[in-house]
């Protein structure tokens, strides 16, 4: 059940390569939220009732509603639909995220080791590639946002593999999400909001040199 | 011991946020840096052994060491800050001043950490007040700076994260504490050492301000108040510093100990080359400086490659480089009272409008150039040394090709605020000298303590640098 799910996680990365539009964004956030979830459950079923109910309720609530929630909303907000300039085609970004999906497979293999989940690794190291393949093809910040929400999603789902024997690690992966992404949407929600050109990365160079 | 540490520290912070007026403030941060002060003087001359910090803490000497260092400068930067932001409205004065303090504390609780997920919890608190901080001015300048502060520390952070993860699935026990680990990882497999370091490097670089992730530890200290981009840009790189230090301190136990070396080696060259190059770009003073740091730790991380003594010069270097940039920052702050702006070929004649100013930037100069008697030379000179005695050749020869760069730079841009026409004819407000004499005095003491070296530094040094 649990390769299932990881499979479908694999799809919505491929998928996050190909599309251009905020909405599709969005909602493969809430997916990856929702499969995080299921994850959670199924992996963490041995560990203290109270931690489980902890982890699997913020799993639930944060990556799966709130998060996207908010994405929708400054979507609605900034009536901002796609991706208005992208650097690179579909094709060229598919290409690269399969790169990027081999490489991951590869260093898996050569790194395998009994002492770590390798399954979770490789989809954890394929989602830190993708986050930043997003970050650096495409400029609209938003876009930048979902790549960093990617990663977080990847490394929480990594921390999931460790997290059977140290609960506390998952704690600290959701310590990330709720510093981290809550400032973020907010100040994009906020503060960028005001300012239409600040939604385009190319943008964002007043500070240099 | 710690956790009282922490709560009257976040109290007082937060206590800042109701003050009515701006004296309040100062009165209350008055109390704060009481607390560091006493909290520092408990620590030196108290009955108080490293383990009772508790479970994920330890008073140990890096950690005071930098604690000490820590005190002097935040204390500094707080005296600074209120003449710096004398003019601000209240509700903004009071929000600086709490990060202020709420950033003092986080970078604290970095120092002495000694659990790798507690240090990173640490150090990413330090990304939220700092992003604060950086935001003070509410202009779209510093919102971008903010913005890309945020991100790319989150980034860095969660990489650093993962590479966490990969070390903790070799801990034998339910603990990430460093003396634990360290045990653990001891027969781990190579191959999984080195991607947990690459991560854990790549991320903590953004703190540390080196190749990669040091940009935005440059547009933080130009967008953040010249006072707080001294804090920046040495106590919460010094908590990098620690954080990637006490995880070499492990990798060292493993079999790629050398490999790890090299890495530090390569970094270090990297960031001294970027350092060197975009010192000379650059038309602002305040990316000057920090550039100027970024090629300072670049120095650093090559010494910790080097090892043997070069651990000690990495060490000795850090210590001294946090007083002299210090002083320079917060001389900084007083110029930008003068002129209004930080434009390198629009101001000058700063040695005649402010003679202690620029007699204190002068020798500051001097200092961070690491010329004789600044306490960098010996360090410099060390870190040279050990890589002649290692036989690479290659690598000294580019190390001195790029600070002959370093030099050149620093050296034509400096004098030029003292001694060119001001392009501007600014007609300078006059400034309380005080401030200048305060920037001078850290500087003194970066000079005395440099020649002098007391004992119990060297001790302390000699303690840390220990592998």
């Amino acid at each position: 059940m649990i390769l299932t799910l990881i499979i479908l996680y694999i799809i919505t990365l491929i998928y996050v390569s190909i599309t251009e539009r905020f909405r599709n964004y969005a909602s493969i956030i809430c997916i990856q939220g929702w499969i995080l979830f299921a994850i959670a459950l199924l992996r963490l079923h041995n560990i203290n009732i109270y931690e489980l109910l902890f982890i699997s309720i913020e799993t639930l609530l944060f990556k799966a509603i709130l998060i996207p929630a908010l994405l929708f909303k400054v979507i609605n907000k900034t009536h901002i639909n796609r991706l208005k300039r992208s650097g690179t085609s579909q094709f060229n970004a598919l290409l690269v995220s399969m790169c990027a999906l081999v490489m991951s497979i590869s260093i898996t293999y050569y790194i395998a080791n009994p002492t770590i989940n390798t399954i979770f690794f490789g989809v954890a190291l394929y989602a830190l590639l993708s986050g930043l393949i997003l970050i650096t093809l495409r400029t609209r910040i938003f876009a930048h946002m979902v790549g960093f929400l990617i990663i977080e999603n990847g490394v929480f789902l990594f921390s999931m593999a460790m997290g059977v024997e140290m609960p506390f690690l998952i704690n600290i992966a959701i310590l990330l999400d709720i510093m981290i992404s809550v400032l973020m949407l907010g100040i994009f929600f906020t503060k960028f909001d005001h300012n239409a050109d600040a939604k385009d990365s190319n943008s964002l160079t007043q500070v240099k040199d | 011991m710690i956790y009282y540490y922490f709560l009257i520290s976040i109290i007082t912070a937060l206590l800042t946020l109701c003050a009515k007026q701006k004296r309040m403030v100062n009165i209350i941060g008055s109390i704060f840096y009481g607390i560091q002060i006493a909290s520092i003087a408990l620590l030196l001359f108290g009955d108080i052994t490293a383990e009772s910090a508790g479970e994920f803490f330890s008073f140990d000497k890096i950690g005071m060491l930098f604690f000490g260092l820590l005190t002097i400068v935040s204390t500094f930067v707080f005296f600074h800050s209120t003449n710096y932001l004398k003019d601000s409205p209240l509700r903004e004065y009071r929000l600086y001043f709490t990060l202020l303090m709420i950033l003092t504390t986080a970078i604290t609780g970095a120092y002495f950490a000694n659990n790798l997920a507690v240090t990173w919890i640490f150090l990413e608190a330090t990304t939220l007040c700092s992003a604060g901080i950086i935001y003070h001015r509410h202009s779209p300048e510093t919102l971008e700076a903010a913005w890309k502060y945020i991100f790319v520390c989150s980034t860095g952070i969660a990489m650093a994260y993962l590479g966490i993860l990969l070390l903790s699935s070799l801990a034998t026990q339910e603990s990430l504490s460093y003396e634990l680990l360290t045990q653990s990882i001891a027969n781990g497999d190579s191959l999984f050492l080195k991607t947990a370091f690459l991560l854990i490097i790549c991320g903590y670089s953004c703190k540390m301000e080196i190749f990669p992730l040091y940009t935005v530890g440059v547009d933080a200290n130009y967008a953040a108040p010249s006072p707080a981009a001294a804090l920046l840009s040495t106590g919460v790189v010094n908590a990098g510093f620690i954080a990637i230090f006490r995880v070499y301190k492990m990798i060292m136990t493993t079999e790629i100990a050398e490999w790890a070396g090299n890495v530090l080696i390569i970094v270090g060259v990297i960031s001294l080359a970027i350092g060197a190059l975009f010192l000379r770009r650059t038309n602002n003073y305040k990316r000057f400086l920090s550039y100027s740091t970024v090629e300072n730790m670049g120095i650093v991380a090559i010494g910790l490659g080097v090892g043997g003594l070069g651990i000690w010069a990495a060490i000795f270097h850090i210590v001294f480089h946090t007083l002299i940039k210090t002083s320079l920052y917060l001389q900084m702050a007083i110029i930008r009272k003068y002129y209004n702006g930080y434009q390198i070929n629009r101001i000058g004649n700063y040695i005649n409008i402010n003679k202690v100013g620029g007699i204190s930037f002068i020798i500051g100069t001097i200092l961070i150039l690491a010329f004789p008697p600044s306490p960098l030379f010996i360090s410099e000179v060390i870190i040279l040394k050990e890589i002649i005695v290692n036989g690479e050749w290659w690598l000294i020869s580019i190390i001195l090709l790029l600070l002959c760069i370093v030099i050149y730079s620093i050296a034509t841009r400096m004098i030029r605020l003292c001694y060119q026409g001001d392009q501007d004819n600014v007609t300078p407000t006059p400034q309380n000298k005080f401030f200048s004499w305060s920037a001078l005095s850290l500087i003194i003491i970066a000079i005395v303590i440099g020649i002098w070296q007391p004992h119990c530094l060297e001790v302390l040094i000699n303690e840390i640098a220990t592998l």
